[in-house]
């Protein structure tokens, strides 16, 4: 018998029919490994992040696999390295999607590169963790498919006010940033926060990180009565220079800011180690470490069992452990929920009340997508950096 | 204050100086303004450092690396850059071809040696306040460059046959001076001029190599202020713009100190367009 177009139709129907039923899938699909998307910027010039949490990465794949995967899949992390390159994430993103055909994405791993696929992802439903501080890259109603695992710039902030505020007691506060987009945005979202809490916003500046004198502004700030100086920049040139500015003119108010204040390239810059004191960076309780030089215990665990496995000497923790828990949340929806899907992904994060990770607790609905409690979010005592940690600033309670 | 602004006004005047000086030797035996300037001075805090700092030199046998390295950097852009498009001088070629290589000098610095600034050495002991080498050493770099300038000029023979060269290109070699040698032996001086530009600013500037488009832009200020070709005239240029700049620092803050200082140029153009010190070219007809 021939097939002439009604049988073929027909056919098809029927065919459309069976599926839309809800049959079991093929058992192909109950074994096949768990893809997770990994856009890493590995090499360039902010590769620094996406090494430490390839780490992570790694390690929590191996260790989820050694344990005999999830329900018998094995984790398969494809990796693509965009270099910190926006255009290169674009390409790579809709590789993992159209051809790689992951189940999941982690990343990309700074805002620039974010704010180019986070739109694709979208469309595409693809569930997507990252830890991207920009405020617009979560936004539950455009992106309901993108989670956010670290704080966000808004969290910092907070973070960074409550210290100078009501831990540290001061209420003049002098505000500088460079001149970057990040720079001027920062500074005046911190410099309306702190008004909003009725702070007293003695001094406001933008400087040019390349300026190679601090004094005028720092001058500035000291005759305009400043108790204390946050910073936003990620120049850690510019942050130098005005840590031998201030040792110079005999100041000892507190700096307090930005994490990249704690990056080690500052401690080559600073002509003596003592101008790098007083100077408080934003960190996390959970990789950082109290007067006991103890990390919480579940960290401490974790870093002695990194020992010997994952080199923590030349990252920070808090990259590794965030690697990890990206890893282990994609795990956890496939084993809760038995699918891969993104539905089912997607589905499972937007119900998580508490998840205990090893960087932080993350609480996530439908409506709120910055799962990372701010209350974690604590200062940390810039120059005091030991395997990937930090000293809780004076005044935390260990 | 005004001590303050005096010193450090000094001291980045006396940077941008030298830069504008790197301008002009370069300028003068091949009528071309060479844009790989700024990224000289960016490459001598970078060869400071590195011979210094990082592979241990002693200080002066540093030094003198990082002279070899920047002389030979002018060399190479006068073969790369400017020779190439000598023959169109009219159609400004030159400002796409040395921009290019200022470029790639930037990004293989960027990859080679870091995109965080790097320490430059302390390399005259420690001081304090306003004796800081940071801020005498620019301008001592710049009285002793500008003291040997004239010498070279005006009592040495190769001095003389620059001047001749710049005076009038033919009329020189119609005489056999060797002009391209001569053009070869002043982009090697002003490669060394501009290394030296960053190596004494290398403690305000530091070894970072983001530094080469804002000497790069800073630099040819005072040039334009003094006149182009004129050497005494970017000296002067160059100290003004940085005294300026620092009290605009003070007095208005970062941002708009930018502004004030073009604002300032721009009025100087606009009043003298061939520059303070810069004469009227006579023109054959």
């Amino acid at each position: 018998m021939g097939i002439n177009r009604r049988h073929f139709t027909f056919g098809s129907a029927g065919a459309i029919g069976v599926s839309a039923l809800g049959f079991a899938r093929p058992a192909i699909a109950q074994t096949e490994p768990i893809r997770i998307g990994w856009l890493a910027a590995l090499t360039g010039p902010s590769s620094a992040p996406g090494i430490g949490f390839n780490r992570g990465v790694i390690y929590a794949a191996e260790a989820i696999n050694a344990a005999g995967g999830v329900k018998g899949r094995k984790i398969e992390i494809i990796t693509r390295d965009t270099q910190g390159d926006p255009t290169k994430a674009v390409n790579a993103t809709q590789e993992l999607i159209s051809q790689a055909k992951v189940h999941a994405i982690w990343g990309p791993t700074n805002s620039g590169e974010s704010l180019a696929v986070t739109p694709i992802m979208a469309r595409a439903k693809m569930p997507n963790i990252h830890p991207c501080v920009v405020d617009t890259l979560i936004d539950e109603r455009r992106f309901p498919n993108a989670f956010r695992i670290s704080p966000s710039n808004a969290q910092w902030d907070d973070a960074v006010r409550n210290y100078c505020l009501a831990i540290l007691k001061l209420k003049k506060i002098a505000v500088i940033g460079d001149t970057t987009g990040y720079g001027v945005s920062a500074v005046n979202a911190s410099v309306a926060g702190f008004k909003k809490d009725g702070a007293d916003v003695v001094y406001q500046a933008n400087i040019d990180a390349t300026q190679p004198d601090m004094t005028p502004d720092m001058l500035r700030a000291r005759n305009a009565g400043a108790e204390a100086i946050v910073v936003w920049s990620v120049s850690t040139g510019m942050e130098a220079r005005m840590m031998n500015t201030r040792a110079a003119m005999g100041w000892d108010i507190p700096f307090v800011g930005h994490p990249s204040l704690s990056s080690g390239e500052i401690g080559s810059l600073v002509e003596k180690p003592a101008n790098w004191e007083k100077v408080y960076a934003v960190g996390y309780r959970s990789c950082s470490y109290g007067a006991d030089g103890k990390l919480p215990a579940k960290n401490q665990a974790l870093v002695e069992r990194l020992a010997g496995k994952v080199n923590l000497q030349d990252t920070l923790l808090w990259w590794v452990a965030c690697g990890i828990d990206a890893i282990d949340l994609v795990a956890k929806a496939v084993e809760v929920t038995g699918s891969s899907s993104s539905e089912a992904i997607i589905g499972y994060w937007n119900g998580l009340t508490k998840y205990e990770g090893y960087f932080g607790n993350y609480a996530y609905s439908p409506t709120q997508h910055n799962g990372y409690p701010v209350a974690d979010v604590v200062m940390s005592a810039a120059s005091s950096a030991k395997n990937g940690t930090f000293a809780l600033a004076p005044g935390y309670s260990g | 204050m005004l001590a303050s602004i005096l010193a450090s006004g000094l001291a980045v005047g006396a940077i941008y100086a030298l830069i504008g000086i790197a301008y002009n030797t370069m300028y003068s035996t091949s009528r071309v303004m060479s844009f790989t300037a700024g990224q000289l001075g960016m490459l001598g805090g970078v060869f400071g450092s590195l011979f210094i700092l990082r592979l241990g030199f002693p200080p002066i046998l540093g030094f003198f690396a990082m002279v070899a390295c920047c002389a030979l950097i002018g060399v190479i852009t006068e073969f790369v850059a400017v020779r190439p498009v000598l023959k169109s001088l009219d159609q400004h070629l030159y400002v796409l071809s040395t921009l290019a290589l200022a470029l790639m000098i930037q990004q293989v610095t960027a990859i080679e040696w870091s995109t965080e600034p790097q320490p430059f050495p302390r390399l005259f002991g420690a001081s304090g306040g306003f004796l800081e080498e940071k801020f005498w050493f620019p301008v001592v770099a710049c009285v002793v460059t500008i003291g040997g300038l004239e010498l070279l000029y005006r009592k040495t023979l190769v001095g003389r046959a620059f001047l001749a060269i710049a005076e009038d290109n033919f009329a020189a070699r119609a005489l056999g001076l060797p002009e391209r040698n001569l053009r070869i032996a002043s982009y090697a001086l002003a490669g060394a001029i501009g290394g030296l530009a960053g190596f004494s600013g290398g403690q305000l500037l530091l070894a970072f190599f983001a530094n080469g488009p804002l000497l790069n832009f800073y630099g040819f200020v005072p040039v334009a202020l003094g006149g182009l070709g004129n050497n005494r005239g970017a000296v002067i240029g160059g100290l003004a713009l940085g005294i300026f700049q620092q009290a605009a620092n003070f007095l208005v803050g970062g941002i708009f100190s930018s502004v004030a200082v073009f604002s300032l140029f721009i009025i100087v153009l606009l009043i003298v367009p061939q520059g303070l010190f810069g004469g009227h070219a006579a023109r054959r007809v």
